[in-house]
């Protein structure tokens, strides 16, 4: 019997604590599909009309704004920054798993104090220092600032799918004659590809949420999903449900992404070798 | 000697990339802020160094707002990241004791807002708690006949610490949870069978354990809190009046809202340090070595 109490006191502490946000989702839901709400989370009537940014413009003050060139920017710079991400991952996760050098368990604990001095409080030097060199206002080089960013923590995960693939397959790569860079390219990317797939998904993720760098070092004629859903907050006149479908139209296509690259790449390659699972 | 040499080209290749990005994003902003910081560059953008003068406008409290930022500072690390932490071990203890749907549910709306960008997370709190009754909370009051509160000049800083206490949860509660299942469940049994309560067996089994967890998460949002800024941004942008302006902010409004780069500069120096004396001690106390595993192959 007292069990049976305890485990709904538990149910209702945790109700209480979900019911705000709990709220906030369903209003959020609702707002974007509906034409007015009343009680906050009751939507009133369905209907598509917030959505119609998506074949006509957006209604922003007197300024005709389209979702298509501003979805283009984001992608652009999101897929520029998990390429970066990826690529420069890969190349440092090997040498970081593999090769013995000097200066290894610097760069490794380097890698930790990259993450405590965050981006955010380096960005008045990033401003100027793409400023002088012509890379401000532009998506690749805003992009690749962005990229540097997830550094750190991305080559800490691909290190680990690295290092979760047998020696045994190196050495006999080796002994076969490949050089480091055929090992890593023939031998390892087919064989870490669920670890590309997460650091590139990682990478392009977060810069496609990005706001702060988007915001600050690209210019108001360029932008991107998060800063329109800003600049929308920011007028004076405010459409909570245009700016909810809009947030909900900007909320899918990581969904879709990560989806779509956990069906290809989960496709590990059938692998053989003393130790494998 | 050949041997000597393709060793060096081979990780120098691999580790080039990286050292180039990371050299050009990280290193040369860090010397740039600290140049920066020794100069009165504004809008103009002209490089003229006037030695110690924004340090002592901060230090010597020329500038009547610093009292209230250092202020806000402290209130707001030092109850977000309780909140965080005691938050995420709270609802991670309530969720394993419950059937796994039901904690699945919980847990995915407590999750929820990692996998939100931080505009939407940032909208969300904002329409939530306008002050008017288009506010989400405010309308839903109106329904039981009370008039519009006006939360963000009533408590703006407690919006704010929710919203980032909240973020910070998500995290912690996943690896919370993670670690609490990988706990062997004889302990746990062994204690109930010895008739330990709820409670005990969290205090005096869970939470020993979880020790390392713990930790880690609590100099994670340690320094999260100390350097992010973004949600507080685009919730309240620092206002009302300053009511929720924290250090880091500041320095970016400093730099991009009032185009005092030099000024903002030397606030994010301050903030460049503080990190710095952060991450040795706690690199001291967690030992990083033992996380770095040697290479077997010799080339």
């Amino acid at each position: 019997m007292k069990k049976i109490f305890d485990k709904w006191i538990i149910y209702i502490i945790l109700s209480l604590i979900a019911i705000p946000f709990l709220i906030m989702y369903i209003a959020f839901f609702a707002q974007a599909f509906s034409k007015g709400m009343s009680l906050g989370i009751i939507p009133q009537k369905l209907s598509f009309s917030n959505f119609s940014f998506l074949w006509s413009t957006i209604p922003w003050g007197l300024e005709k704004t389209r979702i298509w060139g501003i979805f283009l920017n984001t992608f652009l710079f999101a897929s520029i920054s998990g390429l970066a991400v990826t690529v420069v991952c890969t190349l440092t996760g090997y040498a970081l798993s593999r090769i013995e050098f000097r200066g290894k368990a610097f760069l490794l604990s380097m890698q930790l104090i990259l993450h405590a001095i965050s981006g955010q409080i380096l960005l008045i030097a990033i401003f100027f220092l793409l400023l002088y060199t012509k890379l401000l206002y532009k998506i690749p080089g805003v992009a690749l600032a962005r990229a540097s960013l997830e550094i750190p923590l991305g080559v800490w995960m691909i290190k680990g799918f690295f290092d979760a693939v047998p020696w045994d397959i190196e050495r006999s790569a080796m002994i076969d004659g490949c050089t480091r860079f055929q090992i890593w390219y023939k031998i390892f990317l087919p064989l870490i590809k669920p670890g590309l797939g997460a650091v590139f998904i990682w990478g392009f993720l977060f810069a496609w949420h990005d706001f702060i760098y988007a915001y600050t070092l690209l210019p108001g004629t360029v932008p991107l999903l998060s800063t329109l859903v800003q600049g929308l907050l920011a007028t004076e006149v405010v459409d909570y449900g245009v700016i909810a479908a809009i947030s909900l139209f900007y909320m899918l296509p990581p969904l879709f992404l990560f989806v779509f690259l956990q069906k290809a790449l989960m496709k590990a390659p059938i692998m053989g070798g003393k130790g494998m699972a | 000697m050949r041997k000597n040499s393709l060793k060096f080209h081979s990780h120098w290749f691999f580790l080039s990339p990286s050292v180039l990005l990371v050299s050009f994003f990280y290193f040369i902003p860090v010397v740039l802020v600290f140049t920066i910081a020794f100069t009165n560059m504004d809008q103009v953008f002209s490089w003229r160094f006037v030695g110690l003068v924004n340090f002592l406008r901060l230090f010597t409290l020329k500038d009547p707002l610093i009292p209230r930022i250092i202020k806000n500072t402290i209130i707001y690390i030092f109850s977000a990241l309780p909140l965080t932490i005691i938050g995420a071990l709270f609802i991670s203890l309530l969720t394993m004791r419950i059937n796994r749907t039901a904690s699945l549910i919980f847990r995915a709306i407590f999750f929820f807002p990692r996998l939100m960008p931080p505009v939407v997370w940032g909208f969300l709190w904002m329409w939530s708690f306008e002050g008017t009754r288009y506010g989400v909370f405010n309308s839903i009051l109106e329904g039981f006949g009370v008039s519009p509160i006006h939360w963000f000049i009533e408590s703006p800083m407690l919006i704010v610490i929710c919203a980032n206490g909240f973020l910070g949860i998500s995290l912690a509660m996943l690896i919370f949870t993670s670690a609490i299942a990988s706990i062997p469940k004889d302990y746990t049994r062994a204690a109930e069978i010895d008739g330990a309560s709820f409670w005990q067996t969290s205090r005096f089994i869970i939470i020993p354990l979880l020790k390392w967890p713990i930790m880690t998460m609590t100099a994670w949002h340690l320094m999260s809190f100390i350097n992010s800024y973004v949600y507080i941004f685009l919730i309240t942008g620092g206002g009302p009046y300053h009511a929720t302006e924290v250090w880091a902010l500041y320095g970016y409004n400093s730099a991009f809202k009032n185009y005092q780069y030099g000024y903002g500069s030397s606030i994010m120096v301050i903030l460049v340090i503080i990190n710095l004396i952060l991450l040795v001690v706690l690199l001291k106390a967690f030992g990083m070595r033992r996380m770095i595993e040697r290479s077997r192959i010799e080339v």
